[in-house]
């Protein structure tokens, strides 16, 4: 019995002491401990429940953004994964050029937004007569650029790293490479994909907001968090933080649930 | 003959060749950006024109030529990249080892190192500028705390990974706790530490940048805001881009290449059987 | 019983009852009574579940007994595994791959803190012993399965312990390595006169190896039968074509209950 006690109140510690230790930061924030420890006053770091009334009073200029800079992360997001995991294709069909080719996107991977960002304004200049359309699509562009390298190089090893044997038993059937593809390759990738988005979903979110910084056209969450405390609306600047880490959240969370339905079914 | 298919076949000359086909892209759309528009350099210069740029000895401020320039600003964003880069790694390994000694101190801190990943840290720039009102401080922080968290997540899956058995020799060789790891978790941890600061390198230089932008000053990133503007020479922004990225990728090939010098294991052949 | 003086390991009603995740009791062993005497060769054979590494990890002091008393070279088993009593082969070879062969056999000396000429000393001499000289600066990865496990032994064997406890240290191995190990593993116990406990699932390995062979059945595990093997020693391949080896093999497949 005793043992059986000891799991559960490992259990109960393991969802207890993050919390105990959430609720105690949040306690030392909203009464002013954290703004003396570090040296700032309430106006740069202000108390959570100031920060979620802004939140509350500006809902629908940041529904605005909100949607600003998720049209960014999801077009992006999607059009990345979506070439990449082409790239993957290419590559795992012509293994010969392909494996170069995923080494370079490797490398390209460790290039900063902050180079890449400026570029792509450059580049989108002539997509449209309007500041708010060519900036969205150099974002878009953006993100897209950073989420196609993760995913080509993971759908690679999902479309490679096979069961032993697994080939050699296609391969006596007879399948054509169609077949192969669909029955085997496809099926072996679906973790990796879900080991790609793990990291490109976080990035897709900061790669959107830091490429805002960059944009001609002032929109996004990102943005407002710079513009709000470049003129020193601080609280402002806070409330759209939250929200951004919000979605970096949420994001992940529902990543989590899509890899629950879908790895479980496959594997 | 055997010898040029060894080169042909092998994965370096499969690189090279995509680089050289990145390049001749590049210069076709350079090529045909030139016969179009005005200013084909805010686009896409020639790559001969950015090293005539970088070879130039005219100066752009007065005093100093583009590359001394960029150099100059690169160096104050790569030593405090560096200096958080350091913190980060130290604090990140220092987590990691008192999350896998105390399951107390996992338990309170494993749930916000995967927040912590969730959420963008860069986003938060601008407050940590805000909140320490000094830019070379700010760049320590951001590049610290991006580096933190990788390098504790895969320093700690690394103790995670020390099969049973290696404890139960240690245990049967009565070793103290503090011989546990200097003799088998720590060595056993430093692949896994090392894939924390392949991911973390160029993004503390990333975050170091970006800083950067958002104060004016010396960093690549206040001269590529200025570029950016129309201050200087278009040139310098193509410098800044092609440095920055050659840094991110430096620093990547860099960490790779120290593993590979202090894992002399990894470099001896394979299997005999 | 016999002789205290001569018995390295008693195990006098050893039980041992696990508890799942779920709140069930498991027996993984119950009554389990054995006396090894010194020099001995004795096998731990039995189907998996049958409780055999359980087994060898409680006399290895890794894992306590739910009830019984249990001796391991005259003390308890806790006190045989801090004076370094016994010497440990696993499954697999869990070498360290940062470390060279040599290294990996100056490891338990090190945590002893034994100086480093008599590491170097004594490494080499275990080397030696398992035949592997020329290999001492390789690194694991470098080696063949049956070299990497003849490298475990050395380095259980390099702490000069008076028992080695094997779990299934050979069950890895293609045929002819395996044989290759136990005619070595012969030579090096009539060499260093250890006490062997030698855990395996394989009736044959345990006859040509043990001069006892203790069957364990399963659910729940539990020693049931004990089964001297009078063949002569030294033993080669040749003794596996002798009518008395297959005698010895049908005797103690047939001591299996239902299994």
């Amino acid at each position: 019995m005793s043992t059986h006690k000891k799991i559960n109140t490992e259990a109960v510690k393991s969802v207890l002491y993050p919390v105990l230790f959430g609720v105690l930061i949040f306690l030392l924030w909203e009464f002013g401990v954290l703004n003396t420890i570090l040296h700032t006053d309430t106006n740069i770091l202000p108390p959570p429940s100031r920060i979620a009334s802004i939140v509350a009073e500006n809902s629908s200029k940041i529904a605005d953004n909100l949607s600003a800079t998720m049209t960014v992360i999801l077009i992006g997001l999607a059009a990345g994964s979506v070439l990449g995991y082409l790239a993957a294709m290419f590559a795992t069909r012509f293994p010969y050029f392909g494996s170069g080719a995923l080494t370079v996107l490797s490398v390209f991977n460790a290039i900063p937004i902050v180079a890449l960002a400026p570029v792509f304004n450059n580049w989108t200049k002539d997509v449209s007569s309007q500041a708010d359309v060519r900036s969205t699509v150099a974002k878009i562009l953006v993100v897209t650029v950073v989420c196609s390298a993760s995913m080509s190089i993971n759908a690679y090893r999902g479309l490679t790293e096979l069961k032993p044997f697994s080939l050699d038993l296609m391969k006596s059937y007879a399948a054509d490479n169609k077949t192969i593809f669909m029955k085997l390759r496809f099926r072996n990738s679906v973790p990796y994909i879900f080991t790609s988005l793990k990291v490109s979903v976080p990035t897709s979110v900061i790669t959107a907001l830091v490429s805002e910084y960059f944009a001609e056209y002032r929109a996004g969450i990102g943005r407002q968090i710079r513009d709000n405390i470049s003129i020193a609306q601080y609280s402002s600047g806070w409330a759209y933080i939250v929200v951004a880490c919000l979605i970096g959240i949420a994001m992940y969370i529902i990543l989590m649930i899509f890899e629950g339905i879908f790895v479980k079914r496959t594997s | 003959m055997t010898k040029f298919k060894n080169i042909r076949h092998s994965k370096y000359f499969n690189t090279f060749l995509w680089i050289v086909i990145l390049i001749i892209a590049w210069e076709i759309g350079a090529t045909a950006v030139a016969a179009t528009k005005r200013s084909p350099e805010n686009i896409l210069p020639h790559l001969s024109g950015i090293i005539k740029s970088i070879i130039s000895t005219d100066t752009i401020n007065g005093s100093q030529t583009a590359l001394q320039m960029v150099l100059i600003n690169a160096q104050a964003t790569i030593s405090r990249a560096l200096i958080g880069f350091a913190i980060g790694t130290a604090l990140g390994f220092i987590l990691a080892l008192l999350m896998s000694r105390f399951k107390t101190v996992e338990k309170v801190a494993f749930p916000y190192l995967m927040i912590i990943q969730m959420i963008p840290i860069l986003g938060m720039a601008p407050l940590i500028f805000a909140i320490t009102q000094d830019i070379s401080k700010s760049r320590i922080i951001i590049a610290a705390i991006l580096t933190f968290y990788p390098v504790a997540t895969n320093t700690l899956a690394g103790f995670r990974s020390v099969e049973k058995e290696k404890h139960e020799l240690m245990e049967s060789y009565a070793a103290n706790s503090f011989q546990t790891y200097v003799k088998t978790m720590i060595p056993a941890s430093i692949p896994y530490f090392f894939t924390g600061l392949k991911i973390s390198a160029p993004m503390a230089i990333t975050a170091s940048i970006l800083v950067d932008t958002l104060q004016g000053g010396v960093g690549l990133g206040c001269l590529l805001s200025q570029a950016l503007k129309g201050a200087m020479s278009r040139y310098v922004f193509w410098q800044i881009v092609f440095l920055s990225a050659f840094i991110g990728i430096f620093s990547f090939l860099l960490m790779g290449f120290i593993e590979y010098l202090i894992c002399p294991y990894k470099r001896r052949g394979k299997n005999q059987d | 019983m016999s002789d205290m003086l001569n018995t390295e390991i008693m195990l006098k009603d050893i039980g041992m009852v696990y508890r799942t995740n779920d709140g069930r009791d498991v027996t993984a062993l119950t009554g389990v009574s054995l006396d090894v005497h010194k020099g001995d060769f004795v096998s731990l054979l039995g189907p998996s579940g049958c409780g055999k590494t359980t087994l060898l990890r409680i006399i290895a002091d890794l894992l306590q007994p739910t009830s019984g008393e249990i001796t391991v070279a005259g003390g308890t088993s806790r006190e045989a595994r801090l004076s370094k009593k016994y010497g440990i082969v696993f499954q697999s070879p869990v070498l360290y791959d940062w470390r060279t062969i040599k290294k990996n056999v100056m490891l338990p000396l090190e945590i002893m803190h034994i100086p480093k000429a008599e590491r170097e000393d004594r490494a080499m001499k275990m080397l030696e012993l398992v035949g592997l000289t020329d290999f001492a600066n390789h690194y694991p990865k470098q080696l063949s399965g049956g070299m990497q496990q003849r490298v475990g032994i050395a380095r259980a064997l390099a702490i000069q312990p008076q028992i080695l406890l094997m779990d299934e240290p050979f069950s890895a191995l293609d045929e002819f390595t395996k044989e290759k190990l136990h005619e070595d593993l012969l030579r090096i116990w009539a060499k260093t006169n250890k006490t062997i406990i030698f855990v395996t699932h394989n009736i044959q390995e345990a006859v040509f190896l043990s001069n006892k062979v203790c069957v364990l059945s399963p659910h729940p595990g539990r020693l049931s039968a004990l089964i001297d093997i009078d063949l002569p020693r030294p033993r080669t391949m040749d003794i596996k074509e002798t009518p008395e080896f297959t005698a010895y093999v049908s005797k103690v497949r047939n001591s299996f209950e239902g299994v």
